[in-house]
Parts: C-alpha cells; sequence; structure tokens
C-alpha cells in the first residue's frame, strides 16, 4: 500500500525554483488500479518517479508498505526496484541491441535468478503477452504494440506488486492502445497487481477504479469507478 | 551468460565506434611498441659496437700504456728498461743503389720479386702474461684471459721495378688453447674443423675466421703464412655478426715466440700479453673490479664498457637519442590523443545512451552492475587495439628493419689501444674504431605486456571516465532526457 503524505518536488531551473509537486497526499491500496490524467507538465511523470523510487520527494513522504522510501539509501532503492516495482513508458525503452527475450530477461539479472530459471520465466512473460514467437526478434523488428507487449513482459516477469505505466498507449494506434490496455487489465486482474497508470486518454482513464487529476502540482481524485 | 551476450551485442552494433576506439588505441600502442622495438634495436647495435670492441661477454678490457720513446720491458708491467732489437728475423733496408733489400741476420738480398713479412706487436707497452692470473684471481672476477694481438703485414715486391710493393696485412689474436668464458673467441662458434687444444700451444696452426677465410680463400687444412711460417688451418670460426674479430688465431705461446722473433720491433714480448678481457662475477661488481685492477696495474688503461659506450660516437649514438628522446615523447603524445579520443567517444556513447541506462536503473540493475557492462566494452575495446597495436608495432618494426641504414659507431681507440684497431679503422681515423652494425628491431615479450598493459589502460580510462557519468545518472533525469 502507498501512503504519500504532504509530498512536494521542488526543480532547479536556473535561478528559478519550479515546484512540480506541492502537497500531494494519496492513499493508493494494495491491489488498486488508480489512472492520473492532467496536461503535460502538471506532475504527473514526477509522481510516478517518487512512486517508483526513481526519484525523491523535497518534502514530506512517499511510503510503500509502511516504508518511507526517501529514507532508503540509493542501493535499497535500487533493490526494491527490482524485485517489487515494474515500469512500462511511454516510449517502450527496450535495449535496441537485445532480442525480446533478452529485454525480458534483463528484468531477472539484479535478482540473481539462475539462468535456466531466467530463460523459463522469460519465456513464460513473452508467453503471456502472446509473442513467444518473437523472442529472437530484435526490437526494430518488432511493431510499437508487439515493442509494448515486450516491455509489459519485462515489466512482469519479476512478478512485482506494483505496476507503475507513464502513458502506455501515448504512442500507439487506436486498435493497439484497446489491445494493450486490455492485456493490462488482464493481467491487473490475474495477478492482483497494484497499477498506477498515467495517461491523457479519458477512456482509458475511466477503466482504473480511481482517476486523479494533477494540476499545477495538485492531485484531485475525480471518479472512483465500480471497480473500486 | 547475459554480460557476454550484451556485451557482444552492444559492440557489433556500435562496431564502427567500437574499431574507431580500438584503432586510435591501436596506433597509439602500435607507436610504442615500433619505438620500444627500434630502442631494442639500437640498445642491440650499440651493445654489439661493445662486444665488437670489448669481446662478448667481457666488462673490462686492461690494455698496456703508450710506450716510452725506449720501448721495451721483457714481460713486465713495470717502467721499461732499454734492451737491444732482437738479432731474429728480417728487415727491410735500402741498398747503396736506393733499392729495397731485404736482410736476414746480415745477408742482404734485392727485394725484387720477394715478401718481407713481419708481425707487429701494438704501439703500446706489454703486459706480463702472470697478470693474467693475478687479474683472475681477484675478488668479484668470473674469468680473465689474456690476448697478444698483433698484425701480420706483408709487403710483396715486384720481380721487375715497373710494378709497386703489394702491402697485405691481417690481424692475429695470441689466445691461449683452452676454453674461457671470455676472450675473442668466447662466443665463437666453430663452422669448420676444431678449436685449438692444448697439444697446439707450440704447433704452427690456426683457427680463421670465416669472414676472412671466406675472402682469402682459406678452408680447414689450408695454409697460410704468419710472420713468413706456414701455418695449417685446423679451424673455421664464426663470430656474433655485429662483431669485427681479428682474422686469424694462434696459439698464445707461438704468438709470442714469432712476436719476439720479429726484428726491428723495439723490445721483446716474450710472455707477455697486450689485452686482458676480464668478465665480473656481476654487473654490479665492475666498478670495484676496474678500480681493483687499476689499484694494482697503475701504469695500464683499465676500461669498463660503461665508459667505454659513453665516448661511442656515430650513427649508433644518434640512433639511441633519436628513438630515446623523438620517439619517446612522440609516442606519449600519440598514446594522450588516442587516450583522449577514446575516452571522449565513450562518454559521448554514455551520454547517447543515458535512456538505456536510465532504463536499466529502473529495472532495477545497481550502478556497479551497469558500470561493469560498460567497463567490458571498453576492455573488449582495448583487447582489440592491443591486438591491432601490437600488429601494427611488428609491422612498423619490420618497416624500419627493411629501410634502416646500419649503424656505425666510433669509439676512441685509446679506450683498447691495440694496434688491430687501428688497421680495422682503414688506417684513415688513426686513434678511432669505427664499427658497423645491422639495426633489427626486436619485439620482446616485455614489449607485448607493455602494449597490452597501455591499451587496456586507455581502454580502462575511457572506460572509468564513461562509468563516472554513469553513476552520476539520475534514472528520474535519464528517463526523462527520452521523454
Amino acid at each position: 500500500m502507498y501512503k504519500l503524505t504532504g509530498v512536494t518536488k521542488e526543480y532547479q531551473k536556473g535561478r528559478a525554483v519550479v515546484g512540480a509537486l506541492q502537497g500531494v497526499d494519496l492513499t493508493i491500496a494494495d491491489g488498486e488500479w488508480l489512472a492520473v490524467q492532467g496536461r503535460t507538465g502538471h506532475g504527473k511523470s514526477t509522481l510516478l518517479n517518487l512512486l517508483g523510487g526513481l526519484d525523491r520527494a523535497t518534502g514530506g513522504t512517499v511510503e510503500l508498505d509502511g516504508t518511507d522510501l526517501g529514507a532508503l539509501r540509493e542501493t535499497q532503492l535500487t533493490r526494491l526496484r527490482a524485485q517489487s516495482i515494474g515500469f512500462i513508458f511511454q516510449t517502450f525503452n527496450l535495449i535496441p541491441t537485445l532480442s525480446a527475450a533478452e529485454n525480458v530477461e534483463a528484468a531477472l539479472i539484479p535478482l540473481r535468478v539462475s539462468q535456466a530459471g531466467r530463460k523459463a520465466r522469460t519465456a513464460g512473460a513473452l508467453e503471456s503477452v502472446g509473442l513467444a514467437d518473437r523472442a529472437a526478434h530484435l526490437p526494430t523488428e518488432l511493431s510499437g504494440g508487439q515493442q509494448q507487449r515486450v516491455a509489459i513482459a519485462r515489466a512482469l516477469v519479476k512478478e512485482p506488486k506494483v505496476l507503475l505505466a507513464d502513458e502506455p498507449t501515448g504512442n500507439l494506434d487506436e486498435d493497439t492502445r484497446d489491445d494493450i490496455i486490455g492485456l493490462l487489465e488482464h493481467l491487473w486482474r490475474d495477478r492482483g497487481l497494484t497499477l498506477i497508470l498515467v495517461t491523457h486518454d479519458t477512456s482509458i482513464a475511466r477503466r482504473a477504479q480511481r482517476t486523479g487529476v494533477m494540476t499545477n502540482g495538485h492531485l484531485t481524485i475525480r471518479q472512483e469507478s465500480p471497480n473500486l | 551468460m547475459f554480460f557476454i551476450t550484451y556485451l557482444r551485442r552492444e559492440l557489433r552494433c556500435r562496431m564502427r565506434q567500437a574499431v574507431f576506439i580500438a584503432l586510435g588505441l591501436a596506433l597509439g600502442v602500435g607507436l610504442v611498441v615500433t619505438v620500444a622495438a627500434a630502442s631494442a634495436g639500437v640498445n642491440k647495435a650499440q651493445s654489439g659496437v661493445l662486444s665488437a670492441l670489448y669481446g662478448v661477454g667481457t666488462d673490462i678490457t686492461v690494455t698496456g700504456n703508450a710506450p716510452p720513446p725506449h720501448y721495451s720491458s721483457a714481460g713486465s708491467t713495470q717502467p721499461a728498461k732499454v734492451t737491444p732489437p732482437s738479432k731474429n728475423g728480417q728487415t727491410l733496408q735500402i741498398s747503396p743503389g736506393g733499392g729495397a733489400q731485404i736482410c736476414d741476420n746480415g745477408h742482404c738480398v734485392n727485394a725484387a720479386g720477394r715478401t718481407y713479412d713481419r708481425l707487429i706487436p701494438p704501439y703500446q707497452e706489454p703486459i706480463s702474461a702472470s697478470t693474467v692470473a693475478v687479474v683472475a684471481r681477484l675478488h668479484d672476477v668470473a674469468a680473465a684471459a689474456g690476448v697478444l694481438t698483433l698484425v701480420d703485414s706483408a709487403i710483396t715486391y715486384p720481380a721487375n721495378s715497373a710494378g709497386s710493393p703489394q702491402l697485405a696485412t691481417f690481424t692475429v689474436d695470441g689466445v691461449g688453447t683452452g676454453h674461457t668464458p671470455v676472450g675473442p673467441l668466447a662466443a665463437a662458434t666453430i663452422s669448420s674443423g676444431h678449436f685449438f687444444t692444448a697439444a697446439d700451444s707450440h704447433a704452427d696452426v690456426a683457427v680463421v675466421d670465416s669472414g676472412y677465410a671466406a675472402s682469402s680463400n682459406l678452408k680447414t687444412g689450408s695454409t697460410i703464412t704468419i710472420n713468413q711460417v706456414r701455418f695449417t688451418v685446423i679451424g673455421i670460426d664464426t663470430q656474433p655478426q655485429e662483431t669485427s674479430p681479428p682474422d686469424v688465431y694462434i696459439a698464445l705461446a707461438r704468438a709470442q715466440t714469432l712476436a719476439t722473433a720479429t726484428k726491428n720491433l723495439g723490445g721483446s714480448v716474450a710472455n707477455t700479453v697486450n689485452l686482458i678481457y676480464v668478465a665480473a662475477a656481476s654487473a654490479a661488481d665492475i666498478p670495484v673490479v676496474q678500480h681493483e685492477i687499476s689499484r694494482r696495474l697503475p701504469g695500464d688503461i683499465v676500461t669498463a664498457a660503461g665508459s667505454l659506450a659513453s665516448q661511442v660516437t656515430g650513427s649508433v649514438s644518434t640512433a639511441a637519442r633519436l628513438t630515446s628522446d623523438l620517439g619517446k615523447w612522440v609516442s606519449v603524445l600519440v598514446l594522450i590523443a588516442a587516450f583522449a579520443v577514446a575516452s571522449l567517444l565513450t562518454m559521448a556513447a554514455v551520454a547517447r545512451r543515458a535512456a538505456e541506462f536510465g532504463t536499466l536503473k529502473a529495472l532495477g540493475w545497481p550502478t556497479r552492475r551497469i558500470i561493469a557492462q560498460v567497463l567490458g566494452e571498453s576492455l573488449a575495446t582495448g583487447i582489440a587495439g592491443a591486438a591491432a597495436g601490437i600488429g601494427l608495432g611488428f609491422a612498423g618494426a619490420a618497416i624500419i628493419a627493411a629501410v634502416a641504414p646500419r649503424l656505425s659507431a666510433t669509439a676512441p681507440s685509446s679506450t683498447i689501444g691495440s694496434m688491430q684497431q687501428v688497421i680495422q679503422a682503414g688506417g684513415t681515423a688513426l686513434g678511432n674504431r669505427t664499427v658497423v652494425v645491422p639495426l633489427s628491431p626486436s619485439i620482446t615479450i616485455g614489449v607485448i605486456v607493455l602494449a597490452v598493459i597501455l591499451a587496456m589502460a586507455g581502454s580502462l580510462l575511457a572506460g572509468a571516465l564513461g562509468s563516472w557519468r554513469i553513476a552520476r545518472l539520475r534514472p528520474a533525469g535519464a528517463l526523462a532526457l527520452v521523454a
């Protein structure tokens, strides 16, 4: 469970200080799907970075299962990301020189899983996103939707508690978008993940249990769907 | 193994950059290897020069000083005392009619159609043969050998007065008949026949240097005339390439007898030598041994290889300065340039891969694991650079060996002072001796190891700078760059 209390995040931009988050209070239950909307530059990705331990808050606390992420050392945060948090990015962020399977396998490297274990889990993850037959393909040999499926497999292969998705359909066409969101929803239900998804797309946001809107660094919960 | 797979894929994908970095390192390393090879070649040439002047394995030489006006001394290094010239042997005189005549024990004949042959010892004080044993017994002396260096000079007069006399000279070393680790025959190998045996001490037998044998059409069993005495060639020896050995060797005792028999010599050389080769027990002992010999033999010239090396001039010295000064600094500059290029390109590559490293950090890869990956890629590039550099170094050394002129070295003969050197100098530079040696660059295992270390150091430096950037990379910042 996430618990954010008075979270602020400020960036130094030249001589000016920009407040990306300004006192965000939020609780996200285990297994919840929260969609975060908002205009560009209003703090959505900053919020996601703090939830994923990719950045540290300037003020307030971000707790995951009672652990204050701001109090953890960098190595502890790294271990937390390796074990408990999966990321999906708008630009897929696959390593271009590695095949689909190797990209997925990369997520298991910090967990010190044996080579045989990595191979088996990678194959299972690719199977679960419907890309078992594309395992040896390089990212450039895959469509955008397929690349995002590989990225999802990479995020889920380590069986995380939390899945953070930053506009995962932002670079996809409408049909592919529906496929990817359908897949994410299926995996969310199937695996009991906590899913926090940043999106501009209201139709996607409506499928989440709750929708929050970021406006000038402030978060407002607008909708609570029947899924909650 | 994932590390290797990732490394291989990255290098293959960024092949052009990897090749560029590797070639840069290879150029620097290749130059270092070439300069080191050339330097080793020059050192070898210098060593050859010293060997030529000294004899292989010799650390110190002892020679007699220049004689006083009335030259003599019967086997002593003590101040000379005047003795009458030998009554034995031939003399060359001018007849009352103005022509040359050869006189033997007061009986003179016209020189026309005859050969006046004599054996000339060096114009210096002889050293008692017993001194060799004294030197050999000194503390820290491994071995000592005494030699009587002589020059056989034969003037052949034409039968008719129309022609001019022909002068033929060759050098003769009187050596001990037993094997010693120092001396003119220490590094020689016998290519035909055999060396002297103890039974040859007073025999008219000679060992001939292969070069002189070839030019004079001599072989085992041939005869050679020394001071009017016919010697049988019992062996043909071959000396190391860079040395300039005497033409003929005869037994020391026989050489002493023959030289003593030469009339108008100015003194006796019976039981004397004029050059002592000394090998110290170790290189560190050379100064002590030199000092001790100088103390015991105050009237003689004691020269160590080090002091001789400093007096050597000529193209070998120029080449030594060139490789040690210009070559070294050019290599250092090229290496610095190669390291800088490799570092800049690696830093640029890390900057371009910021999103990749940010993603890996988001996936939970520890920074040290990412750094290990980048260092691995740099090391692999360094290995390729080292291999290519060694190849370039061998090519450079081969080119130098092919195009480099033979090096000459000139040393003042006063350091050794034998007549042999004067003759070998061709009479053009009396007092100096010039030795010509080939420049043969050589690449040792040490140089190859140095090349690998340099390439590794360059690649590790580049990788370390790249790693420094990675360590400073905040994952959120890196991912924001992609966005």
